[in-house]
């Protein structure tokens, strides 16, 4: 029960990140709307708005890949997968978690956090007349988001594990989300 | 040698069906550090803050959101069913209604992810409503969403442009008709499957609630309005420089929201919920670019860039044998390595030679940039394969995704070839 | 010395086979290796291979690269001081600049900007004068740069900012579009060079030329661990390649240029080429001696370069006026 409910509460916070990055999104709409009102009708043009633009559509596709990792929608080639029970399944997630995903995005993750560092040790800000200070912040989302892979990553192992135990199938129900 | 190992081993890993953004990355990781090391992946932040920074990118969640809402409030799929119904008997109605609306978005954007993930979510499930060949539909969509890298704006037309040294405008001019040839040859070989298989495209059902011809007029009429209102101002604003091709995305996101609300379909939860799919479909897309920058380096840092240069490099030096071979070469590479990639590394090789040759280098860019849409649609690594994918029902199958491509892929050979025979015919003689 | 080989990674700005820019560090390299009888090897990895144009800084500083090649001011918002090494509107000329960079105390300066973070910086090839960008209207008084929406990055966009015009950030993807569409008034680009393969003249009617950067020197950047790794007869090499590969891009890009305008004016004689009217350049050059005001007084070592280069421009332009300006006024109407 332990293992089902760590499984719950890891799930809740990449649904969490998946809320901000719909959020940021609907920014990003006013943002650049915005931006194209006032260049177009007051002839007006902030470098700052136009940066925040790369700003908020970097967070949401960063933030949104460990969402996208507990909601199950990033594509997969399924000439085999379809075929298979629920157990191989489980064994195929578990162990391409286990060999594939964790190792990359921890390795990325760590990186990120040197390359965050090295922005926010510098001081470093826009280059450009009026664009947005501290780098760092949007650098930083970079190992967030790889960490946060890796939180989606353990939820998944628990999953199959769950899975695999008998003990919970939910997740494989629920592959490939509809429209 | 690794860089080849390495690409067998991804395919076969595929097979299994875990996560491709993922697979990309974990083989990466495991060649890359066997063969270089850890730090290799160092560079890993900065390639994405490459994609991060790339602002042009910015219209794949863009288009997206607009996809959806036009998708949530059925006005897309009134779009497609009138124009369907205006068809009317003409079997196929709503793929040739696909294959123009991919072609109004490709004009607003040479971002493939972006047009093939909004078509897939715009008409894939109304051609499954109606009963359409699932491998049909996802070809036309996946050759649909193409469009975009031939039709300008096109990013590859520019990055060519700047590669070859040849004016962006010249190049724009010169794809227009190579453009509408293909679409046109998209729109006969649909008419002749629907002609010879009714049942892959079958024409929308008429029955007597359809009134008579003259209100399946006006209902097609007053269906397309609000949609045609929406291209409208995507495209109103580019060509009045209202807004760049990119912001334009973000005017159709803002205007189907707009339409919603005028079409009582409004909600917040409809609202936030398009967002939250959008946010879902956009890291899929990212997730696989994310996967495959790293695969990229892998390859090109254990030395597979020099192998292919090396190949390159032994190309014939006579004029037919070289633009043959080439096209060949760009196809084959086409299947497993980025655009980008193909465009840097290897037209820098061939562009010396062509031009010792006396080939005319804007037929030669066309010649290439319609060789690498191509590129998109080849399995197993074409792009618009995985991301229709993504955005597909679960009764899709990878294997109807394969097939749907095929013809269209020859098409588009058939058009490269025409391209090569006839350069005079498309005013590049 | 030893006969061991040393072998240096290289990043560039540039992708590959970009044309001039691209040219100065394969010749660096062809030279070092060819006078230390093939003991230092250098590979160049362009752009479209690390992915990190503007990263070179951080790829030479934390040692993934031995070293780059690159221009200083694009590490502005990192490192604020880099900016004055590369060139300055209203600044010095090529020949000035160099003279100020290997006689007039510049290299130290630049030595105390870049030492701090484990860099060593030195001249990486001159564009000369760059063009001052291709504008849709004609720009006849200061009033003509209120709202004009220009692509114009960095310190001169933060000039013209003062001036009431608008810096706007376009994708260079879509630069084409945005000008031929009106979305921006004007962008600056380079020069003829490289300004026509984006076939800017077939869509703007002027030609403005340049104020903002009359001197665009490029940057080799060496890790200095790396630096402290190499016998001194190849950092001596190491350093006279990379001082003859910048000449030899000055005088290339000088060629260039000239071919460049020549096959410019022969096959688009409808190109209009202006210069800012006086009132415009004065109204331009206060603007740009009170940023530089700003910028001297919020910190000292960036006081230190301005009155270094200041000092040094006043004593060498004294001299251009006297050499080669006189010269070519006294060459004026003489066909008459
Ligand atoms: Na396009
Ligand atoms: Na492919």
């Amino acid at each position: 029960m332990f293992l089902v409910n760590l499984e719950k509460t890891l799930g809740r916070y990449s649904l969490f990140l998946g809320r901000v990055s719909a959020i940021l999104l609907l920014l990003l709409l006013v943002n650049v709307f915005y931006d194209v009102l006032m260049r177009y009708a007051f002839n007006d043009v902030s470098i700052a708005m136009q940066e925040l633009e790369w700003h908020l559509y970097s967070a949401i596709f960063l933030l949104g890949i460990p969402f996208g990792i507990q909601v199950g929608s990033h594509v997969r080639v399924d000439l085999f997968y379809e075929r298979v029970t629920l157990r191989q399944k489980a064994w195929i997630d578990l162990i391409g978690t286990l060999v594939f995903l964790m190792p990359f995005v921890l390795l990325v993750g760590w990186y990120g956090i040197g390359f965050a560092h090295e922005a926010y040790a510098l001081g470093e800000t826009s280059g450009d007349p009026g664009g947005l200070p501290a780098r760092w912040i949007i650098k930083s989302v970079i190992p967030v988001a790889f960490f946060s892979m890796a939180v989606s990553g353990l939820a998944m192992i628990l999953r199959c594990i769950n899975a695999l135990r008998g003990v919970s199938d939910a997740g494989f129900d629920t592959q490939s989300p509809q429209h | 040698m690794i860089g080849i190992i390495m690409f067998f081993v991804a395919l076969v890993l595929l097979l299994f069906g875990f996560p491709v953004a993922f697979t990309f990355g974990g083989v990466a990781l495991i060649f890359g550090v066997f063969a270089e090391g850890m730090d290799m992946f160092a560079f890993m932040p900065f390639r994405i803050q490459s994609y991060m920074e790339n602002t042009v990118m910015m219209a794949v969640p863009l288009f997206i959101f607009m996809g959806i809402v036009l998708q949530k409030t059925q006005l897309a799929e009134q779009l497609l069913e009138a124009m369907g119904k205006l068809f009317g008997s003409v079997r196929g109605g709503l793929a040739i209604s696909t294959i123009l609306v991919g072609t109004l978005l490709a004009a607003s954007t040479g971002v493939v992810g972006a047009s093939v993930v909004a078509m897939g979510l715009i008409s894939l499930p109304v051609m499954m409503k109606y009963k359409y060949s699932k491998s049909l539909a996802c070809g036309t969509i996946c050759a649909s969403g193409t469009l975009g890298q031939i039709i300008p704006p096109s990013i590859i037309l520019i990055i060519l442009g700047d590669v070859l040294g040849i004016p962006v405008g010249d190049l724009f001019h010169a794809a227009l008709l190579p453009g509408f040839v293909l679409i046109g040859a998209y729109i006969v070989y649909i008419l002749i499957v629907t002609w010879l298989n009714p049942e892959a495209a079958p024409a929308i059902p008429h029955d007597e609630s359809m009134g008579s011809r003259k209100e399946q007029v006006l209902d097609a009429l007053k269906a397309i309005v609000p949609p045609l209102a929406l291209v409208l101002i995507v495209l109103g604003s580019i060509f009045t420089g209202i807004a760049t091709p990119t912001e334009s995305s973000a005017l159709g996101g803002v205007g189907a929201v707009i339409l919603s609300l005028l079409y009582r379909q409004f909600s917040f939860k409809m609202l936030i919920d398009s967002a939250t799919e959008t946010v879902k479909v956009t890291a899929m897309v990212f997730a696989i670019l994310m996967g495959a920058t790293a695969f990229s380096m892998a390859f090109s840092y254990t030395g597979g860039d020099a192998i292919v240069e090396e190949v390159l490099l032994n190309l014939p030096g006579e004029k037919w044998g070289f633009i043959i071979l080439s096209m060949v070469a760009i196809l084959v590479l086409g299947f497993f390595i980025d655009f980008v990639e193909i465009a840097f590394i290897i037209v820098p090789i061939l562009a010396p030679v062509a031009d010792m040759l006396g080939i005319n280098m804007v037929w030669f860019a066309i010649l290439i940039a319609m060789n690498l849409q191509t590129s998109f649609l080849t399995p197993p690594f074409g792009f618009s394969l995985f991301y229709l994918k993504g955005v597909a029902p679960s009764s899709i199958r990878t294997m109807d995704i394969y097939r749907g491509v095929v013809p269209f892929i020859l098409l588009q050979i058939a058009v490269l070839i025409s391209i090569l025979l006839f350069p005079d015919f498309y005013g590049m003689g | 010395a030893d006969g061991k080989v040393y072998r240096l990674t290289m990043a560039e700005t540039w992708n590959a086979n970009f044309p001039i820019f691209g040219d100065a560090p394969r010749n660096m390299a062809r030279i070092a290796d060819e006078m230390s009888g093939g003991r230092l090897k250098i590979t160049i990895d362009s752009a479209n291979k690390h992915k990190a144009p503007l990263g070179v800084f951080d790829l030479v500083r934390s040692g993934q690269y031995d070293m780059g090649h690159s221009a200083s001011y694009y590490w502005k918002g990192k490192v604020p001081n880099t900016l004055y090494f590369t060139t300055m509107p209203f600044g010095m000329t090529t020949p000035e600049q160099y003279g100020w960079f290997y006689y007039g105390g510049g290299q130290s300066l630049m030595n105390k900007v870049y030492e701090p973070f484990g860099l060593l910086s030195f001249p990486g090839g001159n564009t000369g004068n760059q063009m001052g960008g291709w504008f849709q209207k004609e720009i006849n008084s200061v009033e003509d740069l209120q709202g004009l929406k220009m692509r114009i990055p960095g310190f001169a966009g933060e000039v013209l900012a003062k001036l009431g015009a608008k810096p706007t950030n376009i994708a260079s993807g879509e630069l084409f579009t945005a000008l031929e569409r009106r979305t921006i008034d004007a962008l600056e680009w380079v020069g003829p060079s490289l300004d026509l393969r984006m076939g800017f003249h077939k869509i703007a009617p002027y030609y403005y030329t340049g104020w903002h950067e009359p001197a665009t020197e490029l940057q080799f950047l060496v890790n200095a661990r790396t630096w402290k790794k190499l016998p001194d007869d190849l950092r001596e090499i190491l350093r006279t390649a990379m001082r003859v590969s910048s000449y030899d891009m000055y005088i290339q890009s000088y060629h260039e240029s000239a071919e460049n305008w020549a096959t410019m004016k022969q096959e688009f004689p409808d190109i209009q080429v202006k210069t800012f009217p006086e009132s415009v350049m004065k109204a331009m050059y206060k603007a740009n001696q009170e940023l530089l005001a700003e910028k001297a007084s919020e910190d000292p070592l960036a006081k230190e370069i301005l009155d270094s280069q200041a000092e040094y421009l006043a004593k060498a332009r004294v001299w251009t006026n006297i050499s080669d300006r006189a010269y070519l006024d006294s060459l004026d109407n003489l066909e008459d």
